[in-house]
């Protein structure tokens, strides 16, 4: 990466988006996660990759307020999600899964507006501010133009952007995206890769993403790993996409379909030379 | 659809409900064992209610009409509520055994109290039904938890109805009280034998239901793009699940206080009006079903009192005639729902 993009993200930095501090997690008592520390800053893409089963979704999860008894701490630029109200946190952190809603009769706008959810009062009635936001929403995830149709007769790779504008439009400081990419083809996981990258460029909002494409990871700033419910390691791609990491992290057992495997997913990176 | 496209299909889908209404309540006010001209019925609205037919009129078709206005309209809206529950457009007060649920704890309180020499007010025949609508819901709740898949909750929520059914069947068989003759026409789903006071206190109980259903349109809105995304753009989703049970428990437990239960309404007239509407919103749907129940229920009425002359029909023969090829209708047409992060 070169330096005048590492300068331009570092404007109004400082900030921390998110911190985690030691986190522990899970249902009942069951637990999932151990001892997670970690922050991202304002406008940093970060990926989340391990094997299946390993507490990736548990982690965007318990960050997501959907598993309220966990220990440790969660901070959103600055605010310990303990003490925000429902609201509070909807306005600082958004979300988004790999699969979609199916929304029988429900326009691609009528989902989008659904994002103004903690704006505005008792009825859902928007003001001009949420309409301002709807469209700028709608322009940024490029639906601008399918804005009126029903959203079950898209394609799924529009489906997913509406759910990103959807996701766009709450104005988060922290955006979580749940294998995002999963049930698209390479064009449209490009393309949305394209949109995350836009949007933490121009509003600065930070992303983490868990990623079942490991290709797919090269688009973030950063890498975390997770393993058996523990933070494996962390770095840039440059320094996770290796055979080694990748092996470790995944269990994979040295062979010749390994090799295979490896060569595929780091390809034209330098990590190549290194298989 | 454009915003404008869609503004002018709600008006047009409300003026005609609204027309519908008007038609069917004036049908059923005029037509009837007794046939009155719409002259007849005009003089006695208006002018002197003491003539044979303003007696039929006011002790007999007004109560009756406004019954299965109200309580069609509040059946309908407790399907929806479920419906939006569930994520699942076959879920309704009648399947889910929960009128059956209500009907078998009135049968019981009424049959008690008679016994005891002193038949039961409105209130309390609501807080029973309420009462046996709640065990109904929490059993089959119980049950879906445990399996999690919607096939076995309907499946079990249908033989929790005719469980319910076979032991309040039993109940009036022995109960050998002149007074439990009544009890079979409710017990199958009836608009008959509601008077005037009981119009009053269930209009003032949906009343306040319903308003409110209203003050939950915003959460429940967000709540059917699945419980994720509800949970991530701020709902409290517990409190958003008590109060739709609550709330179409009350619904539909009134109904089933008053005219038993009756069939397939929660489900085929939410499913009409989503069809007609074209949306889910919530803040559409509610009032649109409720008029909707009130339209069909005012038509099944009509005809069961008038087909087979003098013989009335029970209300949920008719309903199912008119309601089940709905229900068939949707299975076929339901795609293979896509669950997020459940």
């Amino acid at each position: 990466m070169d330096d005048v993009k590492k300068a331009k993200r570092g404007e109004g930095l400082g900030l921390k988006a998110i911190e985690v501090r030691k986190l522990c997690s899970g249902y009942g008592q069951r637990r999932i996660l151990s001892d997670i520390s970690f922050s991202i800053k304002r406008g940093e893409r970060v990926a989340l990759i391990g094997p299946n089963g390993t507490g990736k979704s548990t982690l965007l999860k318990t960050i997501a307020g959907m598993i309220p008894d966990h220990t440790g701490e969660i901070s959103v630029s600055g605010k310990d999600v303990r003490s925000l109200t429902d609201n509070e946190r909807a306005k600082l952190i958004s979300l988004m899964l790999s699969k979609v809603p199916s929304g029988e009769w429900m326009t691609v706008r009528e989902i989008v507006e659904n994002g103004r959810y903690p704006y505005t009062g008792k009825f859902g009635i928007l003001s001009d501010k949420d309409r301002d936001a709807v469209e700028y929403s709608l322009k940024t995830a490029d639906v601008k133009d399918i804005a009126e149709k029903f959203f079950k007769t898209l394609s799924d790779g529009q489906k997913q952007r509406v759910m990103f504008a959807r996701a766009v439009c709450q104005e988060p400081e922290l955006m979580l995206l749940d294998e995002p990419t999963s049930f698209l083809d390479i064009k449209y996981k490009t393309e949305f890769m394209g949109l995350i990258e836009g949007l933490a460029k121009t509003k600065g909002t930070a992303m983490l993403m868990s990623l079942h494409e490991l290709y797919l990871a090269e688009y973030a700033d950063r890498i975390l790993c997770i393993k058996d419910g523990r933070l494996f390691t962390e770095g840039s791609p440059e320094d996770i996409l290796k055979k080694d990491i990748i092996m470790k992290l995944y269990d994979l057992k040295e062979g010749e379909q390994t090799d295979r495997f490896l060569k595929g997913v780091l390809r034209g990176r330098g990590a190549a030379g290194e298989i | 659809m454009t915003e404008k496209e869609r503004k002018n299909r709600y008006i047009f889908s409300f003026v005609l409900l609204a027309l519908l209404l008007g038609l069917f309540g004036v049908l059923n006010l005029c037509m009837g064992s007794v046939r009155l001209s719409a002259q007849d019925v005009a003089n006695a609205l208006f002018y002197c209610a003491d003539t044979p037919a303003g007696d039929i009129l006011f002790r007999i078709r007004m109560p009756r009409l406004l019954s299965a206005m109200i309580l069609g309209g509040a059946l309908s809206v407790s399907g929806f509520l479920l419906q939006t529950f569930f994520h699942n457009p076959i879920a309704g007060p009648f399947v889910l055994g929960i009128s059956s649920g209500a009907k078998l704890m009135v049968a019981i309180f009424m049959i008690l109290s008679l016994r005891l020499g002193n038949a039961l007010n409105s209130w309390t025949m609501i807080a029973a039904a309420f009462l046996g609508a709640m065990l109904a819901m929490a059993f089959v709740l119980a049950v879906a938890s445990y399996s999690g898949r919607i096939s076995v909750l309907i499946i079990c929520g249908v033989l929790t109805g005719y469980f319910c059914s076979a032991l309040t069947e039993l109940f009036i068989t022995f109960a050998d009280d002149s007074d439990i003759v009544n009890l079979h026409g409710w017990s199958q789903g009836s608009f008959s034998g509601i008077n005037g006071s009981n119009v009053r206190v269930f209009s003032i109980v949906i009343l306040f239901s319903v308003s409110a259903v209203f003050l939950i349109a915003k959460p429940m809105e967000a709540f059917q793009l699945g419980e994720a995304y509800a949970v991530s753009s701020g709902v409290n989703v517990k409190r958003l699940r008590i109060c739709l049970i609550l709330l179409s428990g009350l619904l539909s437990a009134t109904v089933a206080a008053f005219a038993g239960p009756v069939s397939f309404v929660g489900i085929a007239v939410p499913q009409l009006m989503r069809n007609l509407f074209k949306t889910e919103k919530p803040i559409i749907m509610i009032p649109a079903s409720f008029m909707a129940g009130g339209v069909f229920c005012l038509f099944s009425d009509l005809i069961s009192r008038v087909v087979f002359a003098p013989t009335e029909l029970s209300i949920s023969v008719v309903t199912s005639i008119f309601g089940t090829p709905v229900v068939i209708w949707m299975m076929l047409k339901k795609q293979k729902e896509v669950k997020a992060w459940d």
